[in-house]
């Protein structure tokens, strides 16, 4: 009996958390439905076909080149010994702390007429070549923007699932004769193919929602279409059903996952994790190989930051400082609230997703993942509509705790929070799932057979076992959120402001010097969180 | 457990919440009149506001209260705050949006001498809705080497063969062209509109990318000859920290189209009462203040704005472009063309 309310109280909760997150995607849903109107023939016949083969285009070759260029990257660091390869190790996420727009802005300012590229040809050496090589605001401009700063999903997630997982696999092949390149392809690519979807289908859906990079680069996507027609048509009904196309796109991504998942499960054989041993690289190899890392790094670190850097003493004291302070405690304080609450819900989603039986409810908590595909300013809507709808509602007990105003929650930070979790969601939650994967089902099972009941075999067995998914998933989400900008922008209170509202600020101004504080100031706490990161991933795997 | 309990009540409330249809009717909170606070949506992101808004509330006591987003963004929020908003004042960029704010029913008339004495009545909402703040033209800035100011004259001149593939504008997502193309609409009419949109895009220099001090940068570059672009960010790039921005800029010449027929675009920022507001009169007061002949030169001289109220004068920057005349035409007219410049626009394929 207790075990059969044990299951319920479980279902309860991560049915609530479904529900929360799914909301403001039944608005868009429901909009498929209404009937087309001239807005949309339009939208079909002159614009529509250019957006999509756009949008397509950007999408399939960002996740190629973040797949060649994560997996690569993963593959060298978890197998091989070369100079630098320690500092590499985490080094190599640093590329995720740069909001792609401001990425994107800072390296127009790089190669544009008055960037420095340009000058210094220009004034040194006296040459003034085509302007074609150095125009990076078209579609492979942005597809390398989006590349070098979102491949770190595929690099983290392949890499530690290869220094961790593939251990005795990789061993026996090399022990049978197996040569690297054969052991790459016959067992690195087929073992990895989850961790390397998962990173990639992150990748995909982040470039989906972008609006900044293609905005600026003057690319026209599903985004612009959806903005389009929603405020320069003043047509909802349109846009919804562009938003709710994108959303058909991201369910085939997911069901194409699923589906290459296939059948397969890797999970720990044995609770102590034992990392892949590496091997010595000597002489050219080694050059190579701390070579190809620091370009990858210097491209998507050092190149912009040096940058922005450079702006940042041009501009110094020519902007207010005195509130900087203010908005980094924002910043962190609002994305770290968000990411614990995202850690947890997933946390309950996934241990959810083991209990039940049954292919759809299974997938169930997958469905949650859809916020991640809607664009930040629909979500934001619905997430007004609904907590104005909750604020009439607990009017009474606002009058009664002797509240005047009848906006209490939709004025406060609750609301902008709720939205981060809605849109956030999908990638705290990947982390974690990956985690249940890991862990498989054979301890929670041993634990549940000694007659411990699923809430304590939760805190006591899943969780510790988790401990690398959790803080994984919540530094990413962090970062994620401190990058943020259309939620933020819309759904703050009142004279809040944060360091990605301040960076937008400048840069939507083309001030993208003055950006460069703000933007800064991202990098370095993003940056000091994945340090954090790396030191709790290493004591892990110790 | 009893955490969990806890949980599953918060989230319960919210679901049924949503749930619930918004038919339940407001209690709206009367106006305090020692109400020392006005609560300000604004799209104007720059630095020099907020120093204005300082300046207010040392001289009123009145705290100014803002949240910045981007305009279409905000008017969103208002419209489905409904009659519970809080925001008082709706400050935005560009005339077509304030007019859609009024479309939509979100904004209030007010009355007030000092406004009418501040603000020329061609700057303000007919029906008094909303009020011009500060105007930007919407200019053509040219090659000093290769084009002489003599071989420009409109903005129609624009589309003629001689000046195929020189022809810099960014693209047509911006709100500056669209209001631009809406004015045409206005004083041509659609189909002759629609004409030069089209000869236009069949000028370019290339597909549209960047922003308007990328068009400047890129006839530096030789890319094109002829950008069309924002007096402001021009005055901007002038007086750049980079000193290569400054070199760009000083390349380059003003001109001001159409002085000999229908004039100049020119569009405002500006702001109207949200009809909800709760504090009503401090909104007034603050609109006041920044129409004021101080806050105007603040305005002229940190972004070089040109003032609406006429006792201002420009930046000197501003005065060295001397006097010109503008399209005369009502601004609500951006906003009601805006929708048709956008389709216009997919239909040319201006990007």
């Amino acid at each position: 009996m207790k075990r059969i309310a044990n299951v319920n109280s479980w279902t309860v909760i991560a049915g609530i958390i479904i529900l929360l997150l799914f909301l403001p995607n039944l608005t868009i849903i429901s909009g498929i439905f209404t009937p087309s109107n001239e807005n949309w023939e339009h939208m079909k016949e002159f614009v529509l076909g250019t957006y999509i083969k756009n949008s397509f285009i950007l999408i399939g070759f960002t996740a190629i080149l973040s797949i060649i260029i994560g997996l690569s990257l993963a593959w060298i660091i978890a197998q091989y010994q070369f100079p630098f390869r320690q500092f590499l190790k985490w080094a190599l996420i640093l590329p995720l702390s740069i909001p792609p727009f401001i990425g994107a802005y800072t390296y127009h300012g790089i190669v544009n007429y008055t960037g420095i590229v340009q000058t210094t040809l220009r004034e040194r050496f006296g040459l003034e070549l085509n302007h074609v090589y150095f125009d990076i605001m078209n579609l492979p401009g942005a597809i390398f923007i989006y590349t070098i700063f979102l491949y770190p999903y595929v690099y983290t997630i392949t890499r530690i699932f290869l220094s961790q997982q593939s251990a005795s696999l990789i061993e026996s092949a090399r022990v049978l004769g197996k040569g690297p390149w054969q052991v790459f392809f016959q067992i690195v690519i087929p073992v990895s193919r989850v961790s390397i979807i998962g990173g990639a289908s992150l990748v995909i859906l982040e470039v989906l929602n972008d609006y900044g990079v293609v905005k600026y680069y003057g690319i026209q996507t599903f985004s612009t279409a959806i903005f389009q027609t929603w405020f320069g048509l003043g047509d909802i009904e349109t846009a919804i059903k562009l938003a709710a196309s994108l959303m058909g796109l991201v369910i085939f991504i997911l069901m194409l996952e699923k589906i290459l998942r296939g059948r397969r499960q890797y999970s720990y054989s044995t609770t102590k994790v034992r990392p892949l041993p590496l091997i010595q690289l000597t002489g050219a190899k080694a050059f190579l190989a701390t070579l190809y890392g620091f370009l990858i790094l210097s491209l998507g670190f050092f190149i912009p930051v040096i940058q922005l850097v450079d702006w940042l003493i041009l501009t110094f004291g020519k902007i207010p400082m005195d509130e900087f302070l203010i908005y980094v405690k924002n910043s962190v304080l609002v994305a770290g609230i968000s990411a614990t609450c995202i850690v947890v819900f997933a946390l309950i989603l996934g241990n959810f997703g083991r209990l039940v039986h049954g292919k759809y409810a299974k997938l169930l908590p997958k469905l949650t993942i859809l916020g991640y595909s809607i664009p930040g300013a629909v979500i934001a809507v619905g997430v007004v509509t609904a907590f104005i709808a909750l604020d009439q509602f607990l009017t009474p007990l606002y009058q009664l705790l002797g509240e005047s105003s009848t906006l209490v929650l939709s004025v406060s930070l609750v609301m902008l929070i709720t939205a981060y979790i809605i849109r956030f969601f999908a990638i705290g939650y990947n982390s974690i799932e990956s985690g249940y994967d890991k862990i498989g089902t054979n301890f929670r099972d041993a634990s549940r057979l000694l007659g411990v009941g699923i809430t304590k075999t939760f805190f006591k067995v899943d969780v510790p076992m988790m401990k690398g998914a959790i803080i994984s998933g919540f530094i990413v989400v962090f970062i994620d959120i401190l990058k943020e900008i259309p939620l933020t922008l819309i759904l703050r209170p009142f004279n809040f402001d944060t360091l990605s509202t301040k960076a937008f600020q400048y840069a939507s101004d083309e001030k993208i010097m003055e950006a460069s504080q703000a933007s800064l100031l991202i990098v370095s706490i993003s940056a000091i969180a994945i340090v954090i990161f790396n030191k709790f991933l290493d004591k892990e795997t110790k | 457990m009893k955490k969990a309990l806890f949980i599953i009540l918060a989230f319960a409330l919210v679901a049924l919440a949503a749930c619930s249809n918004d038919t339940t009717s407001k209690v709206n909170t009367k106006e305090t009149n020692e109400s020392k606070e006005v609560n300000l949506y604004t799209a104007r992101h720059y630095d020099v506001d907020d120093q204005l808004y300082a300046k207010f509330e040392e001289e009123t006591g009145i705290k100014v209260n803002v949240i910045k987003g981007e305009a279409d963004e905000l008017l969103e929020r208002i419209k489905r705050e409904g009659d519970a908003t809080e925001a008082d004042l709706f400050l935005t960029a560009d005339a077509g949006r304030l007019y859609r704010a009024k479309d939509a029913g979100l904004l209030q008339p007010v009355s007030s001498d000092v406004l009418d004495e501040q603000i020329p009545s061609n700057f303000q909402d007919k029906d008094q809705m909303w009020y011009g703040l500060t105007k930007r033209a919407r200019v053509m800035v040219y090659n000093k080497e290769t084009v002489k100011p003599e071989e420009l004259s409109t903005y129609e001149a624009l589309t003629d063969d001689k000046w195929k593939g020189r022809i810099l504008i960014r693209g047509s997502e911006n709100v500056y062209n669209q209001s631009l193309l809406a004015s045409f609409i206005e004083i041509n009419g659609e189909e002759k509109a629609k004409e030069w949109a089209a000869g236009l895009v069949a000028n370019f220099a290339r597909d549209p990318e960047g922003g308007d001090r990328d068009q400047a940068k890129a006839i530096a570059a030789g890319i094109g000859d002829v950008a069309i672009m924002n007096t402001y960010y021009f005055g901007q790039m002038l007086n750049s920290e980079d000193p290569e921005e400054v070199k760009v800029a000083e390349k380059l010449g003003v001109f001001f189209p159409n002085q000999e027929t229908t004039g100049t675009h020119v569009n405002v920022s500006g702001a109207g009462v949200v009809k909800a507001a709760k504090n009503k009169e401090n909104a007034i007061k603050l609109l006041e203040f920044l129409s004021s002949p101080e806050s105007q030169g603040t305005f002229a001289e940190a972004n070089y704005e040109y003032p609406v109220n006429e006792s201002v004068e420009p930046s000197e920057l501003l005065k060295s472009w001397g006097e010109f005349k503008e399209q005369d035409i009502p601004l609500s007219a951006l906003g009601e063309n805006n929708a048709k410049s956008i389709l216009i626009f997919n239909e040319v394929g201006w990007k």
